[in-house]
């Protein structure tokens, strides 16, 4: 941890996090037990339900006191605990390097603390964490346990760099292609792309049974475009500079924010995502805290 | 329009700052790097077409606004209205109309509408020209060309002075189309400066279809008409029309038909002290005007038996144009109606004879005497009112034709063999005779020698016959016709005062029955003796002109003039024991002026612009036009100023 590559972690965030478990909001095929629910049955503590016993079954699971009562065979069954595949999505494009006036902090940056604290998380409670990235070299890791695998999610986390143009789209198509059980996906995005071509995206993740969770890191001058003299304006991601007069373009400049934010909305509505939408200025760990805490409710629902 | 400082319109390419600066701002305005580019390109689609108008209008106000104060700078001039557009020309030709009626003054400061004018041109010409031009004078009186040093000559030289006199505008036009044909001037600017009466600019005449196509085959001249066309309000002019000394017994007295004349309708009555001034004695008359007109027949004022010569004057109180408040006289005892008939034909110059020597007037005397032809230089040239030429037409360059085209009065007779020699553009042609008497068939009873008398009756043509008549050929003016367009009596077109008529048949000789009838002869040979007679005696009224006075060493009575100015000037000249009343022509009386229109359409096909102006107008013709480029940059930096404000903010903030 004191390694400075991976300065996104924060002891004392992590400390107190740590309470709080990572859950999926649906069951997960994990390989091995764990604390997640799994659409099989197991043989974990929690009973699940009675079944008429059928030739061939494992006599040993037979329930003796309901025999004794009915004088019929009957199978017990206990819920199956299986562990969860988090995959973590963190998008790389140029627009992720935006720094926000007056910090030091980047959206990439405040990506990786998200990213970094949510897999250590998943990590210490036995998931497998796998990490997914389309920078100039992709980074396509796996999830898999152990703490020397998390070693490695975190080492390459540290060392991506924002570059370029968007490749959202296409990371999360090949998230959904690559990721064969289903899992927790969590991306990390400014979302700057059209949104109907993130909905087929996001479509063909939740068709593979994956659990998708969307953290949309927007800065509130990217919202309100609160400028008070013309300026060149960069692309981050290498696209032709534009000259603008805040001024005049503005009122403009709000009502193509509105309407993105609208069909963001029908999005969300319509694919079922757990979203979140995120201000640089937040405090990431009160938003970690608020997702945590959100699925934490969900637990038990079938 | 031009410049006083024209050495910095080499600045005018400053004017392009703005955009200069412009664009270096492009390249060094704040840089932000941004990320939500998506949304900023959609602001900026959305907002493209009237945010690239805003900007470019923006940098227009800019360039205006450096670009007017450039200008300012440069001391611009220019006559406002009047747009002295286009450049100093090569030269500048003035065309002054410095006739009497341009003497119409502002009553409040005495100015008259010829000092105005020129004084107004004079500073246009030496704030806009100065020496740059060539600078050419051309006046009414003398119709020469004049170079002039400097724009302020023309208030300064005694040819732009007042006068008497009427105007002949085609006639300056045509010099001044003649000096640019000449000269070759190149860029020439033409100036007019007239009142526009419409006797001074004869718009009906022939002469400005030629004046037209003339100016118009000229490349780069342009007109620039400066008019003042306004009446003087109230005015009265007054004439004599008519003076004669009477002297009885008891006493002496000049008789004068006086006229008052009130230039608009008005017709309520008016108390008009007239001042009648005879040498050193003036009396003053009051007369009641209740009409347009004031007519005083025969107004007698006694005079001293002893004075048999002398002059004077009549006038009216002053008023806007006083060049029409004093008419000058004088008089003398009537001189000898004087007449000489060459002929050998008795037959002829007997009626003709007993017609002249029969006294029309009881009051003056009549003498005529007959010579053959080949005494006809004995003729008293200057004391002869009238000949009677009936003998061959002299040759061509005789010294005998050159006095008679000099004569006062002349009417030809035909002879019974006629020459060739052609006289005045008239010649003799053959004789024609018929059995049966020819009459006149028309004649020209309002003026002339045929006219109706005062009565208005006619005179009885119509019973004129005649039996033989000689063809008159050559161009003239007929005053009567014979049948079928055969002209019995025709004037010659004469370029001077005298008179020249050709007579197509005879009194006697059974030619005719002039001499029989008599009236007709009679009235036609007292009225030619009465035109002859005006050039006679001691005393005589001209009207002023370059050519009033003639040869001879004239001096003024009263103010002294310079002798160029003499006879362009009303009052009395004397030359040894000749006095000559001159007075302006009565035509500039007549308050008929020349409308825009009308104007127009004589300058219509030539670059011409008309300038309106008034003698109490005292604003220049060019003047510096700073303040309106101070204007246009107040103007052009308020417009930028509302196009750069910021929109009202929007308190409503996107929230996420």
């Amino acid at each position: 941890m004191a390694d400075s590559s991976r300065s996104f972690l924060d002891p004392a965030v992590l400390s107190r996090l740590m309470a709080l478990p990572l859950n999926a909001r649906q069951a997960m095929l994990g390989s091995v037990s764990g604390k997640h629910r799994s659409p099989v049955r197991g043989s974990s503590l929690e009973f699940a339900q009675y079944r008429k016993y059928v030739p061939g079954d494992d006599t040993r699971r037979l329930d003796w006191r309901t025999w004794g009562r009915s004088d019929r065979f009957y199978i017990k069954e206990f819920e199956a605990d299986t562990n969860l595949r988090l995959c973590l999505l963190i998008d790389t494009s140029g627009s992720m390097s935006f720094t926000p006036a007056g910090s030091t902090t980047s959206r990439f940056d405040y990506a990786k603390k998200l990213a970094g604290t949510l897999g250590y998380l998943a990590a210490q409670q036995g998931d497998a964490v796998g990490l997914w990235s389309l920078a100039e070299k992709p980074v396509e890791i796996p999830a898999k346990r152990g703490a020397s695998h998390l070693g490695l999610v975190l080492d390459q986390m540290g060392s991506i760099q924002p570059v370029g143009d968007t490749t959202l789209l296409t990371a999360l198509h090949d998230a959904a292609e690559r990721i064969r059980q289903r899992a927790l996906v969590i991306v990390f995005s400014d979302l700057f792309v059209p949104p109907a071509e993130l909905k087929s995206a996001i479509q063909h993740l939740r068709f593979r049974k994956h659990d998708v969770a969307l953290f949309h890191l927007l800065d509130q001058q990217e919202l309100d475009f609160d400028f008070d003299r013309p300026a060149r304006f960069i692309d981050l991601e290498g696209g032709e500079a534009l000259l603008a007069d805040p001024c005049l373009i503005r009122r403009n400049y709000r009502e193509a924010v509105k309407t993105y934010l609208h069909e963001l909305d029908d999005l969300i509505r319509t694919t079922a995502i757990d979203y979140h939408r995120v201000k640089l200025s937040d405090k990431y760990d009160d938003v970690l805290v608020k997702f945590l805490l959100s699925r934490v409710q969900k637990k038990g629902g079938r | 329009m031009t410049f006083l400082v024209p050495a910095l319109l080499f600045a005018l390419p400053l004017a392009a700052l703005p955009v200069v600066i412009h664009l270096i701002h492009l390249y060094r305005r704040r840089q932000v790097k941004w990320a939500a580019m998506m949304f900023l390109r959609m602001a900026q689609r959305m907002n493209k077409g009237l945010s690239r108008l805003r900007q470019i209008l923006i940098l227009a106000f800019r360039v205006l606004a450096v670009a007017a104060i450039l200008f300012v700078i440069t001391r611009p001039m220019a006559g406002g209205l009047l747009g002295l557009t286009g450049g100093v020309p090569d030269t500048v030709i003035v065309l002054l109309d410095r006739s009497a009626s341009m003497e119409q003054q502002n009553l409040a400061t005495g100015t008259s509408k010829r000092s105005a004018g020129l004084a107004k041109l004079s500073q246009a010409l030496r704030d806009t020209v100065g020496t740059r031009s060539k600078l050419v004078l051309i006046e009414n009186a003398h119709l020469q060309p004049q170079a002039l040093e400097k724009p302020e000559s023309l208030t300064d030289l005694p040819i732009t002075g007042p006068t008497d006199t009427s105007a002949d505008v085609p006639a300056l036009l045509q010099s001044a189309l003649d000096y640019i044909a000449t000269n070759q001037t190149g860029r020439t600017d033409v100036w007019v400066l007239s009142d526009l009466r419409q006797s001074d600019w004869d718009a009906g005449g022939g002469r400005w279809q030629a004046l037209r196509s003339g100016f118009a085959s000229l490349k780069g001249v342009r007109f620039h008409l400066l008019t003042y066309a306004q009446p003087a309000a109230q005015n009265l002019s007054i004439a004599v029309d008519r003076v004669t000394r009477r002297e009885t017994a008891e006493k002496a007295e000049l008789l004068l038909d006086v006229r008052v004349t009130r230039a608009d309708s008005a017709k309520e009555p008016l108390e008009l002290p007239l001042r009648f001034v005879v040498g050193d004695v003036s009396t003053t008359f009051k007369a009641e005007m209740k009409d347009s007109q004031l007519v005083l027949q025969a107004h007698a004022i006694p005079i001293a038996k002893t004075m048999k010569q002398g002059h004077g004057r009549v006038e009216l109180p002053a008023d806007a144009a006083p060049s029409d408040n004093v008419f000058h006289f004088v008089f003398a005892e009537p001189p000898v109606l004087r007449s000489v008939i060459v002929s050998d034909d008795e037959a002829t110059f007997t009626p003709l004879q007993a017609a002249l020597e029969a006294a029309a007037d009881p009051t003056r005397k009549y003498a005529c005497s007959v010579l053959p032809p080949s005494r006809a230089a004995e003729i008293a040239w200057d004391d002869t009112a009238l000949i009677v030429w009936h003998a061959p037409l002299p040759k061509e360059g005789d010294l005998i034709a050159k006095q008679l085209a000099n004569a006062r009065c002349v009417l030809f007779l035909p002879p019974e063999t006629p020459n060739t020699n052609a006289f005045a553009g008239l010649q003799w042609g053959t004789w024609n005779g018929d059995s049966k008497p020819a009459t006149v068939s028309w004649w020209r009873n309002d003026a002339g020698l045929l006219a109706n008398t005062r009565s208005g009756t006619a005179l009885p043509l119509g019973d004129l016959e005649v039996q033989r008549r000689c063809d008159i050929l050559g161009e003239g003016t007929p005053l009567a016709r014979l049948g079928e367009n055969q002209p019995l009596l025709m004037r010659a077109n004469t370029t001077g005062e005298n008179q020249i008529w050709f007579l197509g048949t005879l009194p006697g000789s059974g030619a005719s029955t002039l001499a029989r009838d008599g009236v007709v002869m009679f009235a036609m040979l007292h009225r030619a003796l009465q035109d002859g007679s005006k050039g006679l005696g001691k005393a005589q009224q001209r009207e002023a002109g370059v050519n009033a006075l003639g040869a001879g060493e004239w001096k003024r009575r009263g103010e002294a003039v310079l002798s160029t100015e003499l006879p362009l000037r009303a009052g009395i000249a004397e030359s040894g024991e000749k006095l000559v009343a001159l007075n302006r022509p009565l035509r500039e009386d007549a308050p008929d002026f020349l409308g825009k229109t009308a104007l127009g359409e004589l300058f219509a096909g030539l670059d011409h612009q008309i300038i309106e102006d008034q003698v109490e107008n005292e604003s220049s013709l060019a003047s510096e036009v700073w303040r309106t480029f101070l204007f246009l940059m107040a103007i052009a930096l308020l417009g930028e100023a509302l196009l750069c404000m910021p929109p009202k903010r929007e308190v409503s903030r996107t929230t996420a």
